[in-house]
């Protein structure tokens, strides 16, 4: 494994270092994903980009691996400028340059075999770009199989012919850093590679990583697990609002000073939760199964309490959310709203049932972007705005959606405004209000603040609280725990389909919860959930 | 998921036969051709003569050539329905230059022509999609029409009965005849032999070329393909253009084997070709399909439409048929995505 050696910053001004990323500004419409970032990558060494969601680290690796162009700046490689204007590398340049990225969503071809997702675009960039060549298949055979072999992936003939989609997470992972093995990267980017991997997959990467570095391959490994940073050693780049705000040696630094310099404030973060006037029992769920995704799932909800649900991507988390919600009804299991059983096999019948579901994808699964706030928030109570010759008064409509945006503090010219003219935040909050047209009796809010700002990301935490002193339900699922631990009660902690463990949101630590989801400490598996 | 399990888990046979169904679509269109035959030959056994077999032959030819075009659109994830309409304008006009300014022009130049016509449609409709960033879908409906109503209003609607010599003679030309021995006469036509190099080239293209998986790449996720450095608009020429020049061809083949212009021809004929297509298991959603699974497609509807009269089904119901014949197949298909 490569070492970190404080005296070697001599030995780099001999030779130019091979990335050099200079004052590099990206703006989008009106907002500024990155302010001013300069940062410069020596060959052989890792660097971890950590920062919180939305600080810029995606953008910033998009310019790097020429996958967007940067507003203003330059990127050097070996000292010199490339791209025509700003760090504009284009993909073919950035892979010509040796730059790899392994995206979170992997960039694997799903119709694609494995051999060709692995050397295929080797191929492509010795071509130049140009796709009037001839595919030579017994070259890119053996390409893929000795990158496979170094990932410790099978190299027979029915694995390389295997299409992707066909193969489990973990795999396709180190699919794709053989990808990049297979084009002589010299530097492989890595977006947040072990999200959704077991302990035992996270070390097999790793390692992969440690034999990357002994290589003299540059490392970008993109990052919020400080775990994982402290144990690979190297340097770290921390991101903040866009701008990069520290650069520490890992082996010097603690973990709390760069969660400090992430967050940009001490850790204790303030709770909303502040009086919670819990009432009666209003849902009660007991053994709901969904075979493959989640099974046995008990808990209970009180009235005016909010209980937050948390895992990694492959818990069961997501499904539990679209069983709540109807849109991909449980298997098995009984679920009681004040006392009523009820059987939600459709979003229609959740609606019915007064249960509102805030989706986590806003933009795909939520919102019609080019409609309007009014047709947006009035979506749900259609009926109920009828006239005397039934058809929707445009009057009412217009009342209803001005009570929710006032209610909300969207901020928006008018109701007319086309949702997608407004900032996340407020898109966020749009959706929000849809749902609390119909008063819904339970509201579940799935991963309620993904790409919104600070700012939005209070107002939207203040409109929860309220809404539970009011009296509702409310379930937050979300893999952001200070969301959780801000606003909940209780926080639930999925593993492998089962509730393992349910946690005091008043007294439980950031890393105890994760300690539970990832599966590092012995945790009593309860599998039921205690009602405090 | 403890492990990287990648092994495939043990199945019984009928597991293992659905598991190479879902990897060879084509199966299942070769069982459906042969049940069909089987099931027309027992009802009436002068089916299995030379002549038919000829005849679903000479009829598979200019299915066959357009299919060629739309399975290469399809896997990159667009699609066509303006083949028939450039068809059917390169072939009338071909057809009308040739007989009244060159009634001389030979065969190798008339083909490349023909190409090259309906290559610039097929690029013009490329370029179109590329630069509104619209559905391949609205864009070809539009060309289609638009090209269909401009033949129609400028070029003429009289029918050519006089095919110019050459274009009669490759018509005519047959590979082998083989006289039965109720002394009937059937005939191997030549134009089979233009299948056959469509077929063989655009195999090579989707199967030895980096143009080929390019176009499986962006059929699977355009999004990805281009972030892998695949240049989607070179893609996009090259799928229309090759769709437009197969359909050139095909005009020609289809005038000189009905040894007859028509402006009217072959219009309606685009929902037909992309099923037989989808029959050979290439996925509507792009990213997949084979070029012996569109023939094998084609075939099929080729023995539906010509055959059924053998066992006294009205011609009126053969739709259905095929259209019954979709509907398992589709089934099957996404039955198999899903598991």
């Amino acid at each position: 494994m490569m070492q970190f050696q404080p005296d070697a910053a001599g030995t780099w001004s001999m030779s130019a270092p091979f990335l050099e990323v200079r004052n590099v500004r990206k703006s989008f419409g009106g907002v500024q994903a990155l302010k001013d970032v300069s940062l410069t990558l020596q060959a052989g060494q890792i660097y971890h980009l950590m920062g919180e969601n939305g600080c810029g680290k995606s953008t910033l690796i998009k310019i790097i691996s020429g996958a967007q162009p940067a507003t203003s700046g330059q990127i050097l490689i070996d000292g010199a400028p490339t791209g025509p204007l700003a760090g504009d590398l284009g993909a073919i340049g950035a892979l010509e340059a040796g730059i790899e990225t392994v995206y979170q969503d992997l960039s694997l071809l799903p119709n694609l075999s494995v051999a060709e997702n692995v050397a295929l675009t080797g191929q492509l960039v010795e071509a130049g770009g140009k796709l009037a060549r001839p595919l030579r298949r017994a070259a890119l055979h053996d390409t893929a199989a000795r990158a496979l072999a170094q990932v410790h992936l099978p190299t027979s003939r029915a694995f390389l012919g295997r299409r992707t989609d066909t193969l489990p997470l973990a795999t396709r992972q180190l699919v794709a850093i053989a990808r990049a093995i297979a084009a002589e990267a010299r530097l492989v980017i890595m977006d947040e590679p072990t999200t959704s991997l077991t302990r035992q997959e996270v070390e097999n990467l790793l390692a992969v990583v440690r034999r990357l570095l002994d290589q003299g391959v540059t490392v970008l490994f993109v990052t919020h697990k400080l775990d994982e940073v402290k144990s690979l050693g190297g340097h770290a780049i921390i991101m903040r609002d866009g701008q990069k705000v520290a650069e520490r040696e890992v082996a010097t630094t603690p973990k709390s000073e760069i969660s400090q310099l992430m967050t940009g404030r001490e850790i204790s973060e303030a709770r909303y939760r502040t009086e919670p006037k819990i009432g009666d029992v209003m849902l009660d769920i007991q053994n709901l199964t969904q075979p493959a995704s989640f099974h046995d799932l008990s808990l209970t909800l009180r009235k005016g309490e909010i209980l937050g649900v948390t895992g990694l991507l492959d818990s069961g988390r997501n499904e539990l959310a679209l069983a709540l919600s109807g849109v991909v009804p449980a298997h098995s299991g009984t679920m009681q709203l004040e006392g009523r059983i009820i059987d939600l096999k459709s979003p229609a019948d959740a609606i019915r049932e007064g249960i509102g579901y805030v989706p986590e994808d806003r933009l795909t699964e939520g919102l019609f972007l080019e409609k309007t706030i009014q047709d947006n928030v009035t979506l749900p109570v259609l009926d109920r705005l009828r006239n005397a010759f039934g058809m929707i008064s445009g009057r009412r409509a217009r009342a209803l959606a001005r009570e929710q945006i006032a209610d909300l503090q969207v901020v928006a010219p008018n109701v007319q405004a086309p949702v997608q003219s407004l900032s996340g935040g407020n898109q966020q909050r749009v959706l929000i209000g849809r749902w609390l047209t119909i008063n819904p009796r339970l509201l579940i809010l799935h991963g309620p603040t993904v790409g919104v700002d600070v700012g939005s990301k209070d107002t939207i935490f203040r409109i929860i609280q309220r809404l539970a002193d009011e009296g509702m339900g409310v379930i937050i699922i979300s893999d952001d725990l200070p969301e959780l631990l801000q606003n909940c009660d209780r926080i639930l902690v999925m593993r492998q389909g089962a509730i393992i463990a349910t946690h005091d949101a008043a007294t439980v630590s950031e890393d105890e919860i994760y300690q539970t989801m990832a599966g590092g400490a012995a945790v009593p598996a309860t599998g039921k959930d205690a009602t405090p | 998921m403890t492990e990287t399990t990648i092994a495939p888990e043990a199945r019984g046979p009928a597991g293992r036969i659905w598991d190479l169904m879902g990897q060879r679509p084509e199966l299942f269109t070769l069982a459906l051709i042969v049940v069909t035959a089987i099931a027309v030959a027992i009802a009436n056994p002068e089916f299995v003569a030379m002549n038919n077999l000829f005849d679903i032959l000479r009829a598979s030819v200019v299915r066959g050539i357009f299919a060629m075009g739309v399975l290469v659109v399809l896997a990159a994830g667009g699609i066509d329905v303006s083949f028939t309409a450039i068809a059917a304008f390169v072939m009338y006009v071909l057809t009308m230059l040739v007989h009244n300014v060159l009634p001389g022009m030979p065969l190798w130049i008339i083909m490349p022509l023909a190409a090259a016509g309906g290559a610039a449609f097929g690029v013009l409709n490329g370029l179109l999609i590329h630069a509104l960033r619209a559905p391949s879908l609205i864009v070809t409906i539009g060309t289609q029409y638009i090209i269909r109503s401009f033949l129609l209003t400028f070029v003429g609607t009289a029918l050519f009965m006089n095919l110019p010599a050459s274009m009669e003679a490759f018509g005519k030309a047959s590979l082998f005849s083989w006289q039965g021995t109720n002394g009937v006469v059937s005939a191997l036509p030549a134009t089979v032999l233009v299948l056959v190099v469509v077929a063989l080239a655009t195999w090579f293209i989707l199967e030895r070329t980096l143009l080929g998986r390019a176009i499986f790449a962006s059929g699977g996720n355009p999004g990805i393909a281009e972030r892998l450095g695949f240049n989607l608009f070179q893609i996009r020429l090259f799928v229309f253009g090759w769709a437009g020049l197969l359909a050139g061809i095909a005009g020609i083949v289809h005038v000189a084997s009905n040894r007859l212009a028509n402006p009217f021809d072959l219009a309606g004929m685009e929902l037909e070709i992309i099923a037989a297509v989808v029959l050979g298991g290439a996925r509507i959603t792009g990213g997949s399909g084979t070029v012996l699974g569109t023939l094998l497609g084609v075939l099929l509807i080729t023995l539906v439409s010509n055959v059924l009269v053998f066992v006294g089904i009205p011609s009126t119901l053969q739709r259905a048929i095929v259209g019954i014949f979709i509907l398992i197949a589709g089934t099957i298909f996404a039955l198999r995505q899903r598991a």
